[in-house]
């Protein structure tokens, strides 16, 4: 197996020194973590190297020498890097130089317990893989590699293939935690953060973050202990609260604070990013409320809603009525059954006229009303939506009864049909077994049933038209409320901070990794760079996509026109709980 | 050799049918050359029935003669892409949609650029088409004879003249037919059906009957229990099989006889019929009904029953019965299309196709069962096994091929011209302007993709076959390849 | 060391295909499509201006022409950057991995590297593609759940369809620089 060399690009240009890292004797490859530069006492070096041992559970040694060559070549010093092989002991020894003059570097490995041949092993069986250490150390390898116990050592920590240099990087933090300006017993070259005023600040925000997380968490948890109090629970409250979309984005809302403000530490990275979205899509939300809010109140806006509001439900009660009147006579030319349609348009006159007149009952109010609901913005844009859409359920509540009734009749009918069709071939429906059998019927039996059946067929299509009006206009709403949910979904389930994480910082959410070949000369060893690969954005919010709050329809539109055929009722209401049956 | 009972089917004297019945010892040496065949049909592995084994064991017996073998069909669910089976036979199963009973929707052209591709990379030279129902089969005819290529035909089945779907049927097999270089019937009732329906010339017709595998049916006579009668029906519960005509038998032999058990497998619409015969007469402990049957489950199923019974009501060469006697199983079956061929006369009990000649056929088999003089199962399945084997009908379909090779594909004007002579003013020349949109779709296309452009594929059989020589290590590589192929 | 072959893909273009060793255990093949040609990219800007002239003259609706103008940018902006590819290349590291590059006509490139540790074999396979049938090169990547299952097939030079003795040779390629146990594909001489 070739052997692999990852070698920091920041150490590049370091004085010549000693190779610190870890040998993943399973895949051949050395990782380089860090140089040390020349003057220094093994004892030292030694225990630096027992210290990060301790702390990370990576087995650091001492894995070869560096040799960069500024001046002319020394001959001294190429004796001397050899015998410092004899003090660390490593198999195999590496040898990297770097010369003066050249782009190209020299790499020897050396397995000391085979002196007769240290040139067998030859030096194009060295690869030289450079890799940005800082990138490296910060990126996040999509999918996780399964975790690496950190108890059980560096034993487990050896990931397959590239996930183990991920890892050895990450844990290492340790020896990077050594600065280069404060003079320690070694002196180590590898990647340094930069800005220490920067981190005072950030260190300033972490300290004041846990009272701040306290206290507001003691807040929420008191608005649900609130919320969970038993008035509340009692059913015509709890019946209500179920079919409310404001509840339900309030409840979300509220689950969502309570875990980004709950003491405790997240526990990877996963869980920080999860956080960190919600809290972005929450400010968000709420400065978008704001914007409304502001947008509303100036130039009384609502006054004028409000206003508008009476005359536009009148509309369409207006219209509704049209419509019925419409239908009672011959729509389109069709024949419907007089009696039938009479009974059928007068019954949904009476309830639009019920519905005027609790509008008119209402209108002195409606005001107060809206002026209440723009309030509630500033909790954020998706409460108001929210609100929105009950809004249009509530003053849209007769064509869904209108609905309902349609279904009810038109699925009797087509029942109906269906059993006596079935009489009318001599077959029956079997309950016991779910299928059709056929079945000897007596005179009288088959015409009693042809005859309800020829009753049925010809007062189908006026039972049918009325259900197709309905339930076209009750598929209107529907498919508004519809794009209001879709709307608050995305709001509340888009990954914002993942996918500006991605727009801004692309190496910190890595797919893997990709190589480029860099100018190769023959004789010496390949090398090659390691770059991050990011994630692509339709990744990125595949993986760190928000729990919506959850109304999605099940069913496909398949099915969806099969119920409709059917009469069978389709989701009265958007909510959680009328999916499951 | 096959069995050929009522001697009076043959039409006139047929040379081509005489050359087949000479002795297999001579024939193997005559190889004039190795073929490239393609087995076009809509039925394939993994639909079951005796179309689709046929095309199989044909295939490979074909291939161990050392001819080129693919199999082109449709998709059947996730089953589609190429696909290798044993010793190498490529099967393509092409997504086309599948509109009743598993044949593709034929519009006469949508294939075409598929079924162009695949014979002219896998250099195919013999296009052998399987069953009137496919449409598949009849328009790989149709792009074959546009292409040049030769074409073979064999019919599965057999039709009547009367309805408004076999009239219809029949016209499209008279046009798909006229202009084929060789026709295979499995019976002789079903060449003279063949050549009536389709108006042939039956020089152009050869009987090559179906054969069994003797070795997956044999006898075992100690899996059936002496002290009752059992009765076994296998074959797909459709109109066509009969099964109206059982729910008939069953009650009535139930009531006469106390001993007698029904074995019922396979699978279809008409099984609501048997289950409600089942509960209405409270034969549940009786009539066992075992639904789809795989087909290595048959011969399991068939050694524990004394009789086999078939209803068919249309059969160009009935399988089943074969292998039931191949069995050991005394046999009565309707006196329908080719049956009468099948088996001699000591082995089987012919009765008219209705309830009543079927249960008096039953009762004389029940009688000589009890009285014992029926033969035993070893002395029936040695009689049998001498019948029909897929060698023989591998090597009488090698001299059709060897024929046909010999012979010329009809130029396009001389095939419009026997077009329009042949099927009648209206659907000849519907059919000639048809053969015309063909063409220039065919010439359309091979300006798009030249020829030259389609690359070659490897042979895995045939003579230069990378399964069958050279490689030892072919095994492996075909599992390979065996994996899902869908893109 | 780099040497230079040419293929014609399934739709009888040209393809060139450079070999590169950079060392023995390091090769690199790359696939270089046609490039887009003056005549097809003004034929098509042509029908598009034509059709919309077509429309002015009847509507006399000068948002037509500009809509035309920027339906044509867009559509070249898009097929360049998101359709257009210009050169695949299988990158083999002995021991690593492979890696397959696909760059766009804009200058995207989408890079995929596959570790050596999933990568179970290099097979062709057949497959139908649109209305024909294709050889193409792909690799097979180990399912961790199960040692003998695959739970991945990822095709090599899917956008440069070829014809089949590119992949055939590709093949051969690999297996020798991967040091893959024995056969792949089909191989015939």
């Amino acid at each position: 197996m070739v052997l692999k060399a990852f070698f920091p690009t920041c150490c590049a240009s370091a004085d010549s020194g000693l190779l610190i890292g870890r040998w993943v004797p399973e895949q051949s490859s050395a990782v380089v973590l860090a140089v040390v530069h020349f003057p220094f006492i093994p004892i030292q070096v030694k225990e630096l190297l027992a210290q990060v041992q301790q702390a990370s559970q990576v087995g650091v040694a001492v894995l070869g020498t560096w040799c960069h060559r500024r001046q002319e070549p020394e001959e001294s010093l190429g004796h001397f890097l050899e015998g410092l092989g004899a003090i660390f002991s490593h198999e195999p020894w590496l040898q990297l130089c770097r010369e003066r003059d050249s782009k190209f570097w020299s790499c020897k490995a050396t397995y000391q317990q085979v002196p007769t041949s240290p040139g067998a092993h030859s030096e194009d069986q060295v690869m030289l893989i450079f890799y940005d250490q800082r990138k490296v150390l910060l990126s996040q390898l999509h999918p996780p590699a399964a975790l690496p116990d950190h108890q059980a050592g560096d034993a487990t920590a050896s990931a397959c293939g590239l996930a183990a240099v991920f890892d050895t990087v990450s844990r290492s933090k340790a020896l990077f935690r050594s600065d280069q300006f404060d003079e320690g017993l070694v002196r180590l070259s590898h990647w340094q953060s930069e800005g220490v005023e920067a981190s005072i600040l950030v260190e300033l925000a972490k300290q004041a973050s846990g009272p701040v997380c306290l206290l507001l968490a003691c807040l929420l948890s008191f608005i649900s202990a609130a919320s969970t109090c038993r008035v509340f629970k009692l059913w015509p409250l709890s019946f209500i609260w179920s079919k409310l979309s404001t509840c339900e984005q309030l409840r979300h809302r509220l689950e969502q604070l309570t875990l980004i403000f709950s003491t405790q530490k997240a526990e990877n990275p996963s869980q920080l990013m999860r956080k960190a979205n919600m809290l972005v899509s929450v400010l968000l939300d709420v400065a978008l409320g704001l914007a409304l809010l502001s947008w509303l109140h100036r130039k009384d806006r609502i006054g004028q809603l409000a206003d508008a509001l009476v005359p536009v439900a009148d509309r369409v009660a207006e219209e509704l009525q049209h419509l019925l009147q419409w239908l009672m006579g011959a729509p389109a030319g069709l024949k419907m059954n007089r009696a039938l349609d009479q009974v059928l348009g007068r019954f949904f006159l009476y309830h639009i006229h019920l519905w005027i007149s609790y509008i008119h009952l209402m209108s002195p109010f409606i005001e107060r009303i809206l002026w209440h609901v723009g309030l509630s913005a500033c909790l954020g844009l998706t409460v108001a939506l929210s609100i929105l859409s009950d809004i249009i359920a509530l003053l849209t509540f007769h064509i869904y009864c209108f609905y309902v009734y349609g279904a009810r009749l038109y699925c009797l009918k087509i029942c109906g049909l269906s059993s006596l069709w079935r009489l009318f071939r001599g077959k029956k429906w079997n309950v016991l077994r779910q299928r059709v059998d056929s079945c000897s019927y007596d005179l009288d039996q088959l015409f009693i049933g042809t005859l309800l059946f020829t009753v049925l067929v010809f007062l189908l299509p006026t039972t049918a038209l009325y259900y197709l009006v309905f339930t076209l206009l009750r598929l209107l709403v529907v498919t508004v409320q519809g794009l209001i949910h879709l709307l608050v979904d995305l709001i509340n389930s888009l990954p914002l901070y993942a996918l500006g994480l991605r727009l801004c910082r692309p190496y910190r959410l890595a797919a893997g990794v990709k190589f480029r070949v860099l100018e190769h000369e023959a004789g010496r060893p390949l090398r090659l760079l390691m770059q991050i690969n990011p994630l692509p954005y339709n990744r990125v919010v595949h993986t760190y996509r928000l729990p919506s709050c959850g109304c999605h329809p099940k069913h496909s539109w398949g099915s969806l026109c099969r119920k409709l055929f059917f009469g069978e009722l389709i989701y009265p209401w958007r909510q959680r709980g009328d999916k499951q049956d | 050799m096959a069995y050929q009972g009522g001697g009076g089917h043959d039409l006139g004297h047929d040379p081509s049918t005489a050359l087949y019945h000479d002795s297999p010892g001579n024939t193997v040496t005559c190889r004039t050359g190795a073929h490239n065949i393609c087995m076009v049909s809509d039925f394939f592995y993994p639909n079951m029935g005796g179309v689709e084994s046929h095309i199989y064991q044909l295939s490979q017996c074909l291939i161990e003669r050392g001819h080129k073998v693919i199999v082109v069909t449709h998709a059947y669910g996730t089953r589609k892409g190429v696909r290798y089976l044993t010793k190498g036979l490529k099967v393509y199963y092409l997504p086309l949609r599948v509109m009743y009973n598993q044949s593709t929707a034929t519009t006469l052209f949508h294939s075409l650029p598929l079924l162009r591709y695949i014979f002219v990379r896998e250099r195919v030279t013999i296009i052998h088409s399987h069953s009137s129902f496919s449409a598949m089969a009849h328009d790989a005819l149709f792009h074959a004879k546009t292409m040049g290529l030769r074409t073979v035909f064999t019919d599965h089945s057999l039709f009547g003249f009367a309805d408004v779907s076999s009239v219809l049927t029949n016209k499209l097999l008279t046009v798909s037919l006229c202009d084929t270089n060789h026709i295979i019937c499995v019976s002789y009732t079903s060449k003279e059906n063949t050549v009536l329906r389709a108006t042939l010339n039956p020089e152009i017709v050869s009987v090559i009957p179906n054969a069994v595998d003797p070795t997956d049916f044999t006898p075992d006579p100690f899996r059936r229990h002496d002290s009752i009668i059992t009765i076994v029906i296998v074959s797909r519960l459709v109109y066509r099989k009969g099964t109206d005509l059982l729910s008939g038998i069953i009650p009535e032999l139930c009531q006469k006889y106390k001993d007698l058990n029904f074995i019922i497998g396979g699978e279809g619409p008409k099984r609501i019929i048997l289950e409600e015969v089942r509960e209405r007469y409270q034969l549940h402990d009786r009539v066992r009904l075992l639904g789809a049957l795989e087909h290595k489950d048959v011969r399991n199923v068939l050694v524990q029953g004394h009789i086999f019974l078939n209803t068919s009501l249309t059969e160009a060469f009935c399988m089943a019965i074969v292998e039931a006697a191949s069995c050991g199983l005394q046999v009565v079956s309707t006196r329908v299309g080719g049956i009468p061929e099948v088996l001699p006369d000591n082995l089987i009990i012919l009765c008219e196709p209705s309830v009543k000649s079927l249960c008096e056929g039953l009762e004389k088999a029940i009688s000589q069962l009890k009285s014992g003089a029926l033969p035993a199962p070893e002395k029936i399945h040695n009689i049998v096994k001498t019948f029909y084997t897929w060698r023989n009908v591998a090597e009488r379909t090698e001299k059709v091929y060897n024929r046909v090779a010999g012979e010329t594909v009809l130029s396009m004007d001389k095939r419009l011209e026997r077009l329009i002579s042949r099927c009648g003013p209206v659907t000849g020349y519907i059919f000639a302007l048809l053969a015309v949109f063909n063409f220039l779709f065919l010439t359309f296309l091979r300006w798009m993709t030249p020829d030259s452009y389609i690359d070659v594929a490897i042979d895995a059989t045939g003579p230069k076959g990378a399964w069958t020589h050279q490689y030892p290590y072919s095994r492996k590589r075909g599992k390979n390849n065996e994996m899902p192929q869908t893109r | 060391m780099e040497d230079e072959l040419s293929f014609s893909d399934i739709y009888g273009g040209r393809l060139a295909l450079q070999r590169r060793y950079y060392s023995p255990s390091c090769r690199e093949f790359c696939l270089s499509c046609p490039r887009l040609s003056l005549r097809s990219l003004t034929s098509v800007t042509c029908t598009v201006w034509l059709a919309a002239y077509g429309l002015f003259t009847l509507c006399e609706n000068s948002m037509i022409l500009s809509a035309a103008i920027f339906i044509t940018l867009l559509g070249l902006l898009g097929y360049l950057h998101f359709v257009k590819i210009d050169q695949e290349t299988l990158l083999i590291i002995d021991s690593l991995g492979i890696q397959l590059t696909s760059s766009y006509a804009s200058g995207k490139e989408s890079t995929t590297f596959i570790e050596m540790g999933k990568v179970k074999d290099v097979i062709i396979n057949e497959a139908i593609y649109m209305q024909k049938v294709i050889y193409y090169l792909c690799i097979l990547l180990n399912d961790p759940a199960d040692p003998h299952g695959i739970s991945q097939v990822v095709p090599v030079f899917q956008d440069c369809l070829t014809a089949v003795t590119l992949p055939w040779r590709a093949s051969l390629w690999c297996s020798s620089c991967l040091l893959l146990d024995g056969d792949h594909g089909i191989c015939t001489d």
